[in-house]
C-alpha cells in the first residue's frame, strides 16, 4: 500500500491544488472568446515599438486610434464598430511575421497595416499576400514594395524612396552644390535611397562618396572623420529614428554644421525634437506637416488632435490616421471587407479632404497602389513660435511628378486567382 | 558538485514522481492534440509550431548544457545557419524541401563539428565568449552579404515546397495544421534519436564528465573527444532546428543567427529545468507563449520574461520540470 502511494503520490491536497489551477484557467483565457462573440471590424497593426524605430512607430499608431476613435463615433465601417488590434514586432523580421500570422489566424482581422520597418513590412506583406489579406503599408518606404515586389493586396501610404529623393535633390544641388556625403544605414530602406540620391545626382553630374553602417549604429565618429576629409558640400544623414538623432548629435559634437551643409530626404518631427537645437537645421522632405494654415481641414484636424491627444500630429500620425480611414473608404465603397474586393475597390480612390489634410488631390495610384500626396519641401530649425514650429515648408512637390510613371517603378501587378 | 546532489540526482533518475510512460503519454498526447486545444485558449496553430521548432533547439542545446555541463552562448550561429542552409537551397538551388532540410542541417551541424574541435579545451567563461564570437561572426555575415543573404532584411522569395513520396504527395506549402503534423513528426524522430543517446553508453559518459570531470579522466573517458562530439551533436539538432524554424516562416533573418536568440536558448533550458530530458521544451513552451501573450498586452514584455526567469532560478534553481523531480523525491 505504502509502495504505491510513493509512486503515484497523487494526495487530496495535488487534487484540489490542480482543480484551483484550472479554475483559474476559467477566468483568465475566456476575455478573448469573449471578444469573438461580437463582431466589430478588426484591423490589426504591427510596428516595431521597441528598438531604434520605437518614436515613429508609436506616432503611427496614436494617428490609427484616433482614426480608430473617430470612424466609431461616425457609426464604424459597413455599420460594424472596428477594433485596432496593436501588435510590437520588436524591430525583428521574424516576430513581425509571427504576429501577422497571430492577427490573421487568432483574431481574424479583416486588414493588417505596418510596418516602419521597410523590410518586415515586405515580409508582412508575402503572409498577408498567401492569406489573400488586405493590406496597407503606412511607413515603410522602400521601393520594391509598390515596385518590383508590388502585390495586389499591398497598397502604401508614404512616399517611396525614389519619390522623397528625386523631390529634395535639385533643390540641395542648387542650394548648396553636387559634392555630397552619405550616411546610410545599411538595411533596404537606406540602400534604396541611396540609390535614389545617387541616380538623381549623377544626372545632375555630381560626385558623392558614402558610409553604410549598422541600422542601430551607436558611434558615427570614424564616418563623421572620413566626411570631414572629403569636405562634401552637403551632408546626407539618411539613418532613422533614433540613429541619425545619435549621429546628429556627434555631428554637431564635431562642430561640423560650420563646414558643410546638412541635408537628406527625411528628418521626421519626432526625430527633430529629439536633436539639440544646433543639430535642427538642414533640408529636408516632409511626407506631411501640420503646419498648413491656408487648409481649413489640417487646421481643424490639428486643433481635435491636439486636444485628443495631447500632442501634435506628425507625419507618422497622419499615416496611421490615412491608413485606418483608407480601410473604411474602400470597404464602404466595395460594400465587403472581402481582401480582394476591397484592394479593387481603393485603387484610384481619391482621398477626401478631410482626410487626404493637404491641398490639392490624393489618391492611391492603380498601377502600383502608391498614394500619390503632396511632399513638403523646407528647411528645419530650432523652434520658432512653439515647440513643434521646427519645419517651414518653401515648396509642395506633387507626389506624381516625383514618382515617375508605374513603367519606371517596375510594378506588374498580378490579379488574385 | 556535491556528493549529495549527486545522490539525489542519480535516485531521482532512477525512481521519477510519475512513471515514465505516464509522462511520454502525456506529453505526446498534448502535442499531438494541439491545434484542437490550442485555439479554445486564445493561441493558434503557428504558435504550437513556433513552440517546437524552439523546443527542439533547446532540447539540441541541452544535450551539452544539461547533460554534459558545458555552456554554449552561441547555438543560435548553428540555428541560424541551418535556417540560412534551408533557405539559400530553396532559392537558389533545388526547390525540395527534404533537401533544403539535409542542406540546412548539415551546414550548421559541420560548422558545429569544425568549430567544436577548435574550443573543447576551452572550460567554463572561456568557452561560452569563444561560442559568442563564433556566432557573432556568421551573424556579421549574413548582414552585410547583401546580395546573396539579404542582409538585414532577411533571405525571402523562397517557400515550403510539396513533398512527394513516388505517388503520394504531401502538401505542407499551406501552412496550417498539415504543417504542424510535419514540424512534430521531424521532431517526434530528433526527439527519439536524442533520447536513445541520452540514455546510450555515450550519454552515461557525458553525465560522468558533467558531476566530475577529473573523475571521468581517471576513468579513461576521453573527455575532450566526448564534449566535442556532444557539441557537434547538439549543433545538428540545434542546426535542424533551424531549418524548420525557415520553412516555418519562409524566411530567414540575420537575427535568428545573434547571440540573444542563444541567450533564449539559455534561458528555456534552464527554466524548463536543464537537467531533465522535457524540460526544455516547457521552458520554450513557456517563453514562447509569455512572449506571444505579454507583448500583445504591453510593449516591456521582456521585463516580466527577465521577471519569471529570476523567479524560477531562485526558487526552482533545477526549473520547472527539476521541482518536480525534487518533490518526487522527498
Amino acid at each position: 500500500m505504502r509502495k504505491l502511494q510513493l509512486s503515484w503520490p497523487v494526495d487530496r491536497r495535488t487534487i484540489l491544488k490542480t482543480s484551483a489551477a484550472i479554475a483559474a484557467v476559467q477566468f483568465t483565457s475566456p476575455y478573448i472568446l469573449k471578444a469573438r462573440g461580437e463582431t466589430p471590424v478588426r484591423i490589426g497593426m504591427v510596428n516595431p515599438l521597441t528598438g531604434v524605430l520605437s518614436a515613429l512607430a508609436q506616432s503611427e499608431v496614436d494617428g490609427a486610434k484616433y482614426a480608430e476613435a473617430e470612424i466609431n463615433k461616425k457609426g464604424g465601417i459597413l455599420g460594424r464598430q472596428v477594433e485596432l488590434l496593436v501588435e510590437d514586432s520588436a524591430n525583428d523580421v521574424g516576430t513581425g511575421v509571427q504576429k501577422t500570422r497571430k492577427l490573421i489566424d487568432r483574431d481574424n482581422v479583416n486588414a493588417i497595416i505596418g510596418d516602419v520597418n521597410s523590410g518586415i513590412a515586405y515580409a508582412m506583406s508575402q503572409v498577408t499576400n498567401e492569406k489573400k489579406i488586405f493590406h496597407i503599408v503606412a511607413g515603410g518606404h522602400t521601393d520594391p514594395i509598390t515596385g518590383t515586389n508590388c502585390k495586389w493586396n499591398v497598397f502604401r501610404v508614404c512616399n517611396t524612396t525614389t519619390m522623397d529623393t528625386s523631390a529634395i535633390t535639385p533643390e540641395l544641388v542648387k542650394k548648396f552644390g553636387k559634392k555630397w556625403f552619405f550616411i546610410t544605414p545599411d538595411y533596404a530602406y537606406g540602400h534604396s535611397l541611396q540609390d535614389g540620391f545617387v541616380k538623381a545626382l549623377t544626372k545632375l553630374g555630381g560626385t558623392f562618396e558614402g558610409d553604410m553602417l549598422p541600422i542601430n549604429n551607436t558611434d558615427f565618429s570614424a564616418t563623421l572623420i572620413k566626411a570631414k576629409t572629403f569636405k562634401p558640400n552637403v551632408l546626407l544623414n539618411n539613418m532613422g529614428g533614433l540613429t541619425q538623432i545619435n549621429c546628429m548629435k556627434q555631428f554637431t559634437q564635431f562642430g561640423m554644421q560650420k563646414e558643410m551643409a546638412l541635408g537628406g530626404a527625411l528628418f521626421e518631427l519626432e526625430s527633430i525634437k529629439g536633436c539639440p537645437p544646433d543639430a535642427q537645421a538642414g533640408w529636408w522632405d516632409m511626407e506631411w506637416w501640420w503646419n498648413q494654415p491656408n487648409v481649413p481641414e489640417v487646421v481643424k484636424f490639428v486643433a481635435d488632435y491636439r486636444a485628443a491627444t495631447k500632442k501634435t500630429p506628425s507625419a507618422r500620425d497622419w499615416f496611421g490616421y490615412v491608413s485606418m480611414h483608407s480601410v473604411r473608404l474602400a470597404a464602404d465603397k466595395a460594400k465587403s471587407l472581402e481582401g480582394p474586393k476591397l484592394a479593387k475597390a481603393l485603387e484610384d480612390l481619391e482621398l477626401p479632404p478631410d482626410v487626404a489634410l493637404q491641398p490639392g488631390k490624393v489618391r492611391y495610384r492603380a498601377g502600383d497602389h502608391e498614394l500619390m500626396p503632396n511632399i513638403f519641401i523646407g528647411e528645419a530649425h530650432p523652434p520658432k513660435s512653439g515647440p513643434d514650429d521646427v519645419f517651414t515648408v518653401s515648396a509642395l512637390i506633387s507626389g506624381e511628378e516625383a514618382a515617375g510613371s508605374v513603367a519606371d517603378t517596375g510594378c506588374k501587378m498580378v490579379e488574385p486567382s | 558538485m556535491s556528493t549529495d546532489v549527486t545522490i539525489a540526482a542519480v535516485a531521482a533518475a532512477r525512481r521519477p514522481a510519475v512513471p515514465r510512460w505516464v509522462t511520454l503519454v502525456v506529453i505526446w498526447a498534448l502535442l499531438i492534440a494541439a491545434p484542437y486545444w490550442l485555439p479554445l485558449l486564445g493561441g493558434y496553430t503557428a504558435l504550437a509550431g513556433r513552440v517546437l521548432v524552439f523546443g527542439l533547439a533547446a532540447m539540441g542545446l541541452n544535450l551539452l548544457l544539461g547533460f554534459t555541463g558545458v555552456l554554449s552562448f552561441g547555438h543560435a550561429a548553428y540555428f541560424g545557419l541551418g535556417a540560412y542552409g534551408a533557405g539559400l537551397t530553396l532559392r537558389y538551388l533545388v526547390h525540395s524541401t527534404p533537401l533544403a532540410m539535409l542542406a540546412g542541417t548539415l551546414l550548421g551541424g559541420l560548422a558545429g563539428t569544425l568549430f567544436g574541435l577548435l574550443i573543447v579545451r576551452r572550460r567554463g567563461v572561456y568557452f561560452a565568449m569563444c561560442t559568442i564570437a563564433f556566432g557573432q561572426l556568421w551573424y556579421y555575415l549574413a548582414y552585410s552579404w547583401n546580395d546573396f543573404t539579404g542582409g538585414f532584411d532577411g533571405l525571402r522569395d523562397f517557400h515550403r515546397e510539396p513533398i512527394g513520396f513516388g505517388p503520394l504527395t504531401l502538401d505542407i506549402s499551406e501552412g496550417g495544421t498539415r504543417f504542424y503534423f510535419f514540424l512534430l513528426a521531424i521532431f517526434a524522430v530528433a526527439v527519439t534519436l536524442l533520447g536513445l543517446l541520452v540514455r546510450s553508453p555515450f550519454g552515461h559518459t557525458l553525465r560522468a564528465i558533467r558531476e566530475n570531470e577529473r573523475r571521468a579522466r581517471f576513468l579513461a573517458i576521453p573527455v575532450e573527444r566526448q564534449i566535442w562530439l556532444s557539441f557537434s551533436i547538439s549543433c545538428f539538432f540545434t542546426a535542424l532546428a533551424g531549418t524548420l524554424y525557415a520553412l516555418l516562416n519562409n524566411f530567414a533573418d540575420p537575427l535568428a543567427l545573434h547571440y540573444s536568440l542563444s541567450g533564449y536558448f539559455v534561458v528555456m533550458c534552464v527554466m524548463g529545468g536543464m537537467r531533465t530530458f522535457w524540460g526544455p521544451l516547457l521552458g520554450a513552451t513557456v517563453f514562447v507563449m509569455l512572449q506571444d501573450y505579454i507583448s500583445s498586452m504591453t510593449v516591456n514584455w521582456m521585463s516580466f520574461v527577465g521577471t519569471i526567469f529570476v523567479l524560477v532560478v531562485l526558487f526552482f534553481p533545477r526549473g520547472l520540470l527539476g521541482l518536480r523531480r525534487q518533490r518526487g523525491e522527498t
